[in-house]
């Protein structure tokens, strides 16, 4: 009997749940506010590259990739001196670094660093390709801005975030590049 | 406490070991790791708690009622199976509760604790306890009522989301990057083939902790450094029911479970 009753209800408030128009974001935003503030902070604040790689659970559709490389690319910044090949030496720190750089979680680097994980590709002798200038500013981007070559790729944009500045940045390329880093000596 | 001074030190002996492992098909390692423990302190430790647990569950309240006057889903002090079948929704309280804010509801509403007297390792041992009773059972989660539906599509939307100064979500490393590592273990399908929904809760040797899945969340949002969301809220009760539901017809091979 009361189980009956139980059904009879849930009937009655499925068919009620069907047949009303649900204002979805109003519910997301009331349920990210339930998780704390700080983290409904975070998840509200999405910029226009998350949002999209969200929607699209990061597969972007083709006629949208042109325009978001763009507005990527738009993102990046540059150092002051226009130099974009740094100091290795502050470089290897900032790659280090779990609060900035913190390659290592995803790339091998130096052959002897051993605790590295494997969702990027080895960065080991990086500097194989030279230092001409396109291969510079190539490197200069993906780091500061993966989004800007790989939509939605893992790779965070942490020149965008400012987990480390256009200056580190150049300094992280130096690190890949430069004949002397330990990525490129054995 | 003799038998957790041993327990303790068998653990610790065990992360050293566990140091050591690299490369190694972690579940095997676990099953492992597992039988050590079991050679060296004649106990596991999820064992242990789960005779914490069933002592809690039979410890008479204020009210004077003991949690088999609570209904975790399949009537008033039935625990075979009920586990495997939250989350799901409550008309007691209108809500759709999972195992760790269930055991609150029974604390609060029937045994009648007040909401600050309810420790978080009471909850975890009582969970541990209800979950050993849908050891080998199918994980059955439904999406009838319209309140689990709408849980359900938020914890869809959030586990794809992508946020944060890391520009990472759940999906990321869990869907695109299944089986390439950032730490020791490759990234579990947690939607597919790995069904980590039966994973939990569990014991993790590796730093000696005992974890509902709500700990498990807030843990891979700590691990990106993201803010994480608060113990027992809606953002985890929505991830909890979509992965849950993602996992349904999985088997429970224990729970609680022994993991890394």
């Amino acid at each position: 009997m009361k189980r009956l009753a139980v059904m009879v209800a849930g009937l009655v408030l499925l068919g009620l749940g069907l047949s009303q128009v649900s204002p979805f974001r109003a519910r997301l935003e009331a349920v990210l506010h339930q998780g704390g503030h700080e983290f409904a902070q975070v998840m509200l604040s999405q910029d226009k590259g998350q949002a999209l790689c969200s929607q699209y659970r990061d597969k972007l559709p083709a006629d949208l990739i042109p325009g978001f490389l763009a507005e990527q690319k738009a993102l990046i910044k540059y150092p002051q001196s226009g130099k974009l090949l740094g100091d290795w030496k502050n470089g290897e720190k900032v790659f280090t670094d779990p609060k900035r750089g913190n390659c290592y979680a995803c790339h091998a680097g130096v052959a002897s660093e051993v605790a590295h994980g494997t969702m990027g590709p080895p960065l080991t002798d990086y500097g194989q390709r030279g230092t001409l200038e396109a291969v510079v500013r190539y490197t200069y981007e993906k780091i500061y801005n993966a989004w800007a070559y790989v939509p939605c790729s893992l790779m965070y944009r942490g020149g965008v975030h400012g987990l480390f500045t256009p200056e580190e940045t150049a300094d992280l390329v130096a690190f890949l590049l430069d004949p002397n880093s330990p990525i490129n000596r054995r | 406490m003799p038998l957790k001074a041993l327990l303790m030190a068998g653990a610790l002996a065990l992360m050293g070991l566990a140091l050591a492992q690299e490369g190694v098909d972690p579940r095997e390692e676990a099953k492992r790791q597992k039988q050590l423990l079991l050679e060296t302190a004649g106990i596991l430790p999820t064992e242990l708690i789960v005779e914490q647990g069933k002592d809690l569950f039979n410890r008479k309240g204020p009210s004077g009622k003991t949690m088999a006057e609570c209904d975790f889903g399949l009537g008033k002090g039935v625990l075979e199976g009920a586990a495997a079948r939250l989350p799901r929704y409550f008309l007691d309280t209108g809500k759709v509760e999972d195992l760790d804010s269930r055991i609150i509801t029974c604390m609060t509403r029937v045994q009648g604790f007040k909401p600050a007297q309810v420790k978080r390792s009471e909850v975890v041992a009582v969970a541990f306890y209800i979950a050993s009773h849908s050891t080998g059972k199918p994980i059955q989660v439904r999406l009838l009522f319209p309140e689990e539906r709408a849980l359900y599509a938020l914890g869809e939307k959030l586990f794809y989301a992508r946020s944060g100064a890391r520009d990472v979500g759940c999906a990321t490393c869990h869907v695109t990057y299944v089986g390439k590592r950032a730490g020791v273990l490759p990234y579990a399908d947690v939607l597919g083939k790995d069904k980590s929904w039966t994973h939990w809760p569990a014991y993790r040797y590796s730093n000696d902790q005992i974890w509902t899945m709500q700990d498990r969340i807030r843990a891979c949002y700590g691990n990106i450094a993201h803010p994480q969301p608060d113990l027992y809220s809606l953002p985890i009760l929505a991830l909890e029911l979509f992965l849950a539901y993602s996992n349904n017809g999985a088997v429970v091979e224990e729970w609680p479970a022994f993991v890394r």
